[in-house]
């Protein structure tokens, strides 16, 4: 689903990915980690498309998004959910708006809109707060709006870049839950996280970046906390 | 329908924008209100003229006033004489000053006017030379021609024209600067959403067509304003124009609404292109995917 071929990209001379190969598969579930620095943000940014490597093709399902021109971004990105570290909620709308936004931008009409958006919302289990302020709701209530957003459209492959950035060890553990059910569903679903108890936890895939370079793959694995050398 | 529900959640946005523009909403619509109401008042105006132009272009009259003591059946006699002339009609200053006191209702003073004669050519190519010839004449006062003043006229129409372009270029790129600084400020205080909105898959020009509707709704409401202000002009300087100047040339009245209805409707066109051109071009410089 997801395929990193040779990729390569520098800031300003600056290499933050090196040589990158990977392919995660249709409906598989992995952990992106590595100390800050590594280059986690660098590839997520990829493969949504709000940077463009160097050298190397990046794939999604398929097409190469390395040669999207900028119309077809948004199309890229319909077909992505993608989850934020800050959540990127629209705060002066409410949960349901949050999540109806794209639906409403593309002409999907109002019950359409309504029976996605409360599906949505109950898979992350936010039924009750579809009114509500993002203000009004905590940290993790804000990540599911994010996460309810991310799904609405129904996007084979999620990422999410350090989604459990911002919140407490027991919520993180509910949102990667969470999107471990959703990958159950059929979705992709890529996480990068430096949160070694959840990854540890988890027993999924886990890709670990250093300095720009993939130095361990591995299925079920743990976090390597610089165990090598 | 799609395309409908598109438009009409997009007008939603362009509502949220207006209202953080706030003040600055009155000041792009007063910049562009005075733009299209000079620019429309001088397309009209050139528009009166010009048919002014071809209708007093056309005729074949010649208007003499005599001087006085002398007898206008001898002028006329006279003049009739001269080739292409058709007829020659006697218009006494008793007769005009009579016909005047009635319709201005002017003090009764002596009788200011001179005898008149109006003199119908044949054919449109004899008017100059047979002014000419009437010039020549020493119990005539002066003469008068509507092709003469036509052509006066369209001296000064072709001024008007160069002024309003000039001006209205001027205006226009004004209103552009105040329109897209406007529509800058809106975009910045928006940034954040309009990233999230571009992260999530939402097309460019769905995220700047509010920006550019906002724009068209400023040259609608400035485009109204102005054809109200035309209008109203109108209403006051018609009857002026008529009465003072209008009666004292040798020429049936001529209506100063020549050309309103286009003028207005390209007054709304200029204000629309100037309104959504000015912030489709801000928003396609601050609005990056
Ligand atoms: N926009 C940018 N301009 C210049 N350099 C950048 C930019 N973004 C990232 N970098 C650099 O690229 C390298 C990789 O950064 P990246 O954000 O991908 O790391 P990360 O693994 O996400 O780190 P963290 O865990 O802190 O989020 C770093 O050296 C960083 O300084
Ligand atoms: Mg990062």
């Amino acid at each position: 689903m997801i395929r990193l071929q040779n990729v390569y990209k520098e800031y300003t001379g600056k290499p933050a990915l090196i040589d990158v190969n990977l392919h995660i598969g249709l409906g598989e579930f992995a952990f992106l980690t590595g100390p800050s620095g590594a280059g986690k943000s660098t590839l997520m940014r990829l493969l949504y498309r709000e940077e463009t490597p160097n050298k190397g093709i990046v794939t999604i399902g398929g097409v190469n998004i390395t040669r999207l021109s900028p119309r077809q971004v948004p199309l890229l990105r319909r077909r992505l959910g993608i989850v934020f570290q800050d959540f990127k909620l629209l705060p002066k709308q409410s949960v349901f708006d949050n999540v109806a936004y794209v639906l409403r931008a593309l002409g999907v009409d109002e019950k359409d809109v309504k029976r996605r958006v409360s599906s949505a919302l109950a898979i992350v289990g936010l039924e009750e707060e579809q009114l509500e302020l993002p203000e009004n709701l905590s940290g993790g209530e804000q990540q599911r709006v994010g996460i309810a957003r991310a799904i609405v459209n129904g996007p084979p492959v999620l990422l999410a870049d350090e989604p459990t950035g911002n919140l407490d060890p027991q919520t993180s553990m509910e949102i990667v839950q969470l999107l471990e059910r959703i990958s159950q569903r059929g979705t992709t679903v890529l996480i990068s996280t430096h949160d070694v108890p959840i990854v540890n936890a988890m027993r999924k895939r886990v890709i670990s970046l250093k300095q720009g370079q993939v130095v361990s793959d591995v299925d079920s694995g743990v976090y390597e906390i610089e165990t090598t050398r | 329908m799609r395309s409908l529900r598109i438009l009409a959640a997009m007008f939603k946005e362009t509502i949220s924008g207006l209202k953080r523009g706030g003040w600055s909403n009155w000041l792009v619509i007063s910049i562009l209100t005075i733009a299209l109401f000079i620019f429309g008042g001088l397309l009209q105006t050139t528009m009166v003229i010009k048919s002014m132009v071809t209708s007093w272009g056309s005729q074949l009259e010649i208007s003499a006033y005599l001087k006085d003591g002398h007898d206008p059946q001898k002028v006329a006699r006279i003049i009739s004489q001269l080739p292409n002339v058709q007829i020659v009609e006697i218009v006494p200053k008793e007769v005009a000053w009579a016909e005047m006191q009635h319709n201005y209702k002017v003090a009764a003073l002596n009788n200011p006017l001179p005898n008149t004669l109006h003199i119908k050519l044949t054919n449109l190519a004899a008017v100059e030379t047979t002014a000419e010839k009437l010039k020549t004449i020493s119990t005539i006062e002066h003469i008068r021609y509507p092709l003469k003043v036509a052509r006066n006229l369209n001296r000064f129409r072709q001024f008007i024209e160069i002024a309003g372009i000039v001006v209205t270029a001027a205006l226009s790129a004004a209103t552009l600067i105040v329109i897209g600084n406007t529509v800058h400020l809106v975009i910045q205080s928006k940034q954040r959403e309009i990233e999230i909105l571009s992260l999530t898959g939402v097309s460019p020009w769905y995220i700047k067509g509010p920006f550019i509707l906002q724009g068209a709704l400023y040259g609608t409401v400035s485009a109204t304003l102005a054809a109200i202000f035309i209008w109203t002009l109108h209403l006051y300087i018609d009857p002026y124009v008529h009465d003072q100047l209008l009666s004292f040339l040798p020429l049936s009245n001529h209506s100063m609404d020549v050309g309103l209805l286009p003028t207005f409707i390209i007054v709304l066109i200029l204000g629309i292109a100037v309104g959504s051109g000015g912030s489709a071009w801000t928003s396609g410089r601050y609005i990056k995917i």
